[in-house]
């Protein structure tokens, strides 16, 4: 076991992220970069990049106070460490997606009234269940639903939107391409540690396992709201040929993003972070609970 | 070295040599200190055909690189999510895959 937490220093945090894919980034994106005319100046597609870009700092506030707040729930030293990294990095996600809204038009003295406007509540409820067991001090509780639901979760959206923005806004795909890398230390830290862990607390497995339950609902409700009738749908696909090019095709899990309908996308990327959820949760011995679709 | 060709049958997979893979110094996978780099790529997804020395990490799905072909037994460790894993062979599709030990 030491040998395994041992992993979890400070020095590797240093020498992988700051001064390995971080180095030389300005908020997470290449000097210089600026989001794309096409989209700024576009009134339509600025509003609903700005309404998602809220989701993701709703996100991450709720990542910042979960991995803060289980420092001191957690039962070694090393895991202590570990979080302490991860609430930087949690802490520098809210503020690159913070600082895309100022890019996007937002001015500071608008930020909260911003985000209280368009957070989605079913974001915010899914929020709430994993706060109400850090505020319990409930570290296995805790970790499965921040570590392996939110950044399980955060990691397929991660990837979905990184594969829409590589070839139309290549400074929020450098800037998604550092939050991915992030999540990678992340979801390895939930499933090593808490791997180890459940084998000792199998009595906590029911609990966990109607927390992702209930997690995974509000996910799905607010991927539904995300994608179902967005009205920018079809003016963000011209935005993507005109500015990526007509031969650029995004792909993600099989699906040809140029071409798929929001329903579609909507579907693969649900089933894909459920499907993840199961190997993850099976993998360290918690039985996948199978959502209430909304 | 000798030849596996001059081996008994069903002497086991354990006992044949290696072949050996020069690994590039730059995968274009920067989430790990440089001297570590060559030893990660990133995977392409389901499309992404695997070399005899490479195996995918099931945690975080970056692919691992080992200077010798890999075999079941043989473990490995993913340092973009610092899992420990165990290289073992799916018996369905024959692949080498990676398990994570706890």
């Amino acid at each position: 076991m030491s040998d395994f937490l041992s992993a979890y220093s400070i020095q590797s945090w240093l020498e992988s992220c700051p001064q390995g894919y971080l180095e030389n980034t300005e908020y997470g994106h290449r000097a210089g970069e600026r989001e794309p005319a096409l989209l700024v100046d576009n009134e339509l597609l600025r509003h609903e990049t700005i309404r998602a870009t809220v989701q993701l700092v709703v996100g991450e506030r709720c990542a910042l106070a979960a991995s803060s707040g289980l420092i001191n729930a957690a039962p070694d030293e090393a895991s202590k460490r570990f979080l302490a990294t991860q609430t930087l990095d949690e802490a520098r996600h809210v503020e690159i997606f913070t600082q895309r809204l100022y890019d996007l038009g937002i001015r500071k003295e608008d930020l909260e009234s911003t985000i209280a406007s368009v957070a989605n509540p079913n974001l915010v409820r899914f929020a709430e269940i994993l706060l109400e067991k850090v505020d319990r001090k409930d570290f296995v509780a805790g970790v499965v639903g921040q570590n392996i639901v939110l950044e399980g979760m955060a990691f397929s959206v991660f990837e979905l939107l990184l594969a829409m923005n590589e070839g139309a806004n290549p400074k929020f795909a450098h800037t998604l391409s550092g939050t991915i890398a992030d999540e990678r230390r992340h979801v390895g830290f939930g499933e090593n540690r808490i791997g180890a862990l459940i084998k000792a607390h199998p009595e906590r497995k029911t609990d966990i396992e109607r927390m992702q339950k209930e997690m995974s609902y509000y996910m799905l409700a607010t991927f539904a709201d995300a994608f179902r009738d967005n009205a920018a749908a079809d003016e963000f696909k011209r935005f993507e040929q005109e500015a990526a090019g007509n031969g650029h095709h995004a792909r993600f899990h099989g699906l040809d993003l140029s071409e798929a309908e929001p329903e579609e996308m909507e579907r693969v990327l649900a089933d894909t972070v459920l499907k993840d959820f199961k190997v993850r949760l099976n993998r360290i011995g918690i039985e996948y609970q199978t959502p209430v679709r909304p | 070295m000798m030849d596996p060709l001059e081996l008994p049958v069903g002497t086991p997979e354990s006992w044949l040599p290696r072949q050996r893979y020069h690994l590039d110094d730059d995968t274009g996978f920067d989430e790990v200190p440089r001297k570590y780099r060559k030893f990660y790529r990133k995977w392409r997804g389901a499309d992404d055909a695997l070399a005899p020395n490479e195996v995918l990490c099931p945690v975080c799905k970056v692919v691992i690189r080992s200077s010798r072909a890999l075999r079941p037994g043989d473990r490995v460790y993913c340092m973009p999510c610092m899992s420990r894993l165990i290289v073992v062979r799916n018996e369905r599709t024959g692949a080498l895959e990676a398990r994570v030990a706890y």
